[in-house]
């Protein structure tokens, strides 16, 4: 059975939204932006600016791993069965 | 909403029908409005925790913003206390307590979180309520829905989104207002001169507001809140739920007041769908407990209004249990919920403990990694360290400093006196030097003791090493 739509879409969006916001505060509690990017051409990001720079960078990658496992989630045809079309 | 899909599926081709599920469009839930003590206390939960959720960040404290969760500055301030990167530990045994007293709450009154206090209810109800001064009730609603786009139509649309819009972004404002000082804010906006980050946030915040409690509202709760989905493992035939009593209700059917049910053969439901057309997430209570259901007990505030006008008693959707609808008893006091209630004393206690017991104070000691050791100019082995003091107190300390674990150790601070201002760290480089006689091993353990002056109680201790030629 299919689900709706917009399911899918909160199935991609919404658990990553989630985890990224676990994974930002546990990043940048055990590191601080500043001292991370004092010698780098980004050292004159504000702290604000790196916690959400790294929020969405966490977010695209843990919206690429939901988007991997709904693709996944789709049924495939068995041995011997020819392939059908969606 | 599965019957709603199968209704709108109808006169389409049979092989549609699963088509048309694949594709369901959500349609529309215009909750009627509700009055009675459910919707009192439902009512009452909006004003308390958006009263608290706008004023908190207003407050001061010492000067400084209550409660302020400084995330440019990497401190915590929650009235009296100071929070640093270090305490993560109290963070997570708060959220640890929120969980747990959800299950509490959950094991013993059922969704009593989602129909009171969840910030998503919360906002809608709030949304809902503008969206009926400008819009008018369900009816009208309904009626403005389906009528052909005209100026008039556009003005009603027009003024909800921008009541809605500036409601929106005053949250977002007070949201950002918990991270970063909201007095500095607020000036800064009225001048239009915030940080682009910080007008991100607001911009971010308000969208997601606007967005959940004008649009998403119920469909938060089907499929996005992970809660909804689990909250049944922590029920039992003893937890609190709504629940149509289908015994006394069936079999339902309109009647003209007056006439006897009895008579007729009907149950005392008199099929008004008042129940359904209250319910904010457009569901039927009397198919029987549903996931879908957020225990807000609308229904059960309308369903008694209509059982007075009927004059039967009220009560027909009612807050019950499983136990008492099969006529059973109702056990309050159950394993499951001394299990819980204990997870959760235990957890509090830990942490009312830990922070009775924290000392704000922190030590750290890196060794110099240029030079192993050196030799002075009186024959003794010398050792350079950074030590780095942070006072996580309130208030300016002045501190000494001493060293064990070699005989005859002197310590070097330069001279200066430690003294941090609250809130500060501070790098002194110190020299330590031993006589090589004294050293047993290439690396010995020295501890440096860290003591505030004037408080027994604030003292930390510090382990190093301290490394040398072996002498024989």
């Amino acid at each position: 059975m299919q689900t709706p739509k917009i399911q899918r879409v909160i199935a991609i969006m919404w658990p990553s939204f989630l985890m990224a916001g676990a994974a930002t505060i546990l990043f940048f509690t055990a590191f601080d932006p500043q001292a991370l990017l004092m010698d780098t051409r980004f050292a004159d990001l504000s702290r604000l600016g790196a916690y959400t720079i790294g929020f969405f960078l966490f977010w695209a990658l843990t919206a690429a791993s939901c988007l991997l496992t709904c693709y996944f989630q789709r049924p495939c045809a068995f041995r011997g069965e020819p392939e059908k079309q969606a | 909403m599965t019957n709603k899909t199968s209704k709108s599926s109808k006169g389409q081709k049979p092989a549609g029908a699963t088509e048309m599920a694949f594709y369901a469009k959500h349609e529309k839930i215009y909750p009627r409005k509700v009055t009675g003590i459910f919707a009192f206390w439902r009512a009452s939960g909006v004003f308390v925790l958006l009263g608290l959720y706008y004023a908190v960040p207003w407050l001061s404290w010492d000067g400084r913003q209550a409660v302020l969760l400084d995330l440019p500055a990497r401190k915590f301030y929650i009235f009296g206390l100071t929070l640093w990167p270090q305490d993560f530990f109290y963070v997570t045994a708060l959220m640890i307590i929120a969980a747990l007293s959800l299950f509490f709450f959950t094991a013993v009154a059922g969704r009593l979180w989602c129909g009171y206090a969840c910030p998503q209810t919360v906002w809608t109800e709030a949304f809902l309520w503008i969206e009926r001064q400008i819009e008018g009730d369900r009816l009208k609603q309904m009626k403005r829905d389906q009528a052909p786009w005209t100026l008039n139509k556009l003005l009603v649309k027009g003024s909800k989104h921008a009541v809605w819009i500036v409601f929106a972004l005053y949250t977002g404002f007070t949201f950002v207002g918990y991270f970063t000082p909201i007095k500095g804010l607020w000036e800064k906006l009225l001048v239009w001169d915030m940080g682009g980050w910080e007008a991100f946030w607001i911009f971010f915040y308000s969208f997601a507001t606007w967005g959940n409690a004008g649009f998403m509202r119920e469909q938060v709760c089907i499929y996005m809140c992970p809660y909804a989905r689990f909250q049944s493992a922590m029920f039992d035939k003893d937890t609190l739920i709504i629940s149509y009593d289908e015994k006394r209700g069936e079999p339902r059917g309109s009647r003209k007041k007056n006439t006897d049910p009895k008579e007729k053969g009907l149950g005392d439901c008199i099929d008004c769908t008042m129940c359904v057309q209250v319910c904010p997430t457009g569901i039927d209570i009397r198919n029987g407990l549903q996931y879908q259901c957020i225990a807000c007990a609308a229904c059960v505030d309308v369903c008694d209004q209509v059982m007075d006008k009927m004059g039967y008693p009220k009560g027909l959707v009612r807050y019950t249990t499983e136990h008492a609808l099969q006529g059973g008893k109702t056990h309050i006091l159950r394993p499951r919920l001394f299990v819980y209630a204990g997870l959760l004393l235990t957890v509090m206690g830990i942490l009312v403990y830990s922070m009775a017991t924290r000392i704000p104070l922190e030590l750290d000691v890196i060794r110099d990694r240029i030079a192993l050791y050196q030799e002075n100019d009186q024959g003794l082995i010398e050792n350079v360290y950074l030590l780095k003091v942070m006072n996580l107190d309130t208030h300016e300390r002045k501190y000494e400093l001493s060293v064990s674990g070699i005989p005859d150790l002197q310590l070097d601070t330069g001279g200066k006196s430690i003294v941090v201002q609250p809130g500060e760290v501070i790098e002194l480089p110190v020299r330590l030097a031993a006589d090589p006689t004294d050293l047993k091993k290439r690396s010995t353990e020295v501890e440096f003791h860290l003591q505030a002056v004037g408080s027994d109680k604030l003292k930390v201790n510090e382990t190093a090493r301290f490394l040398g030629p072996v002498s024989r």
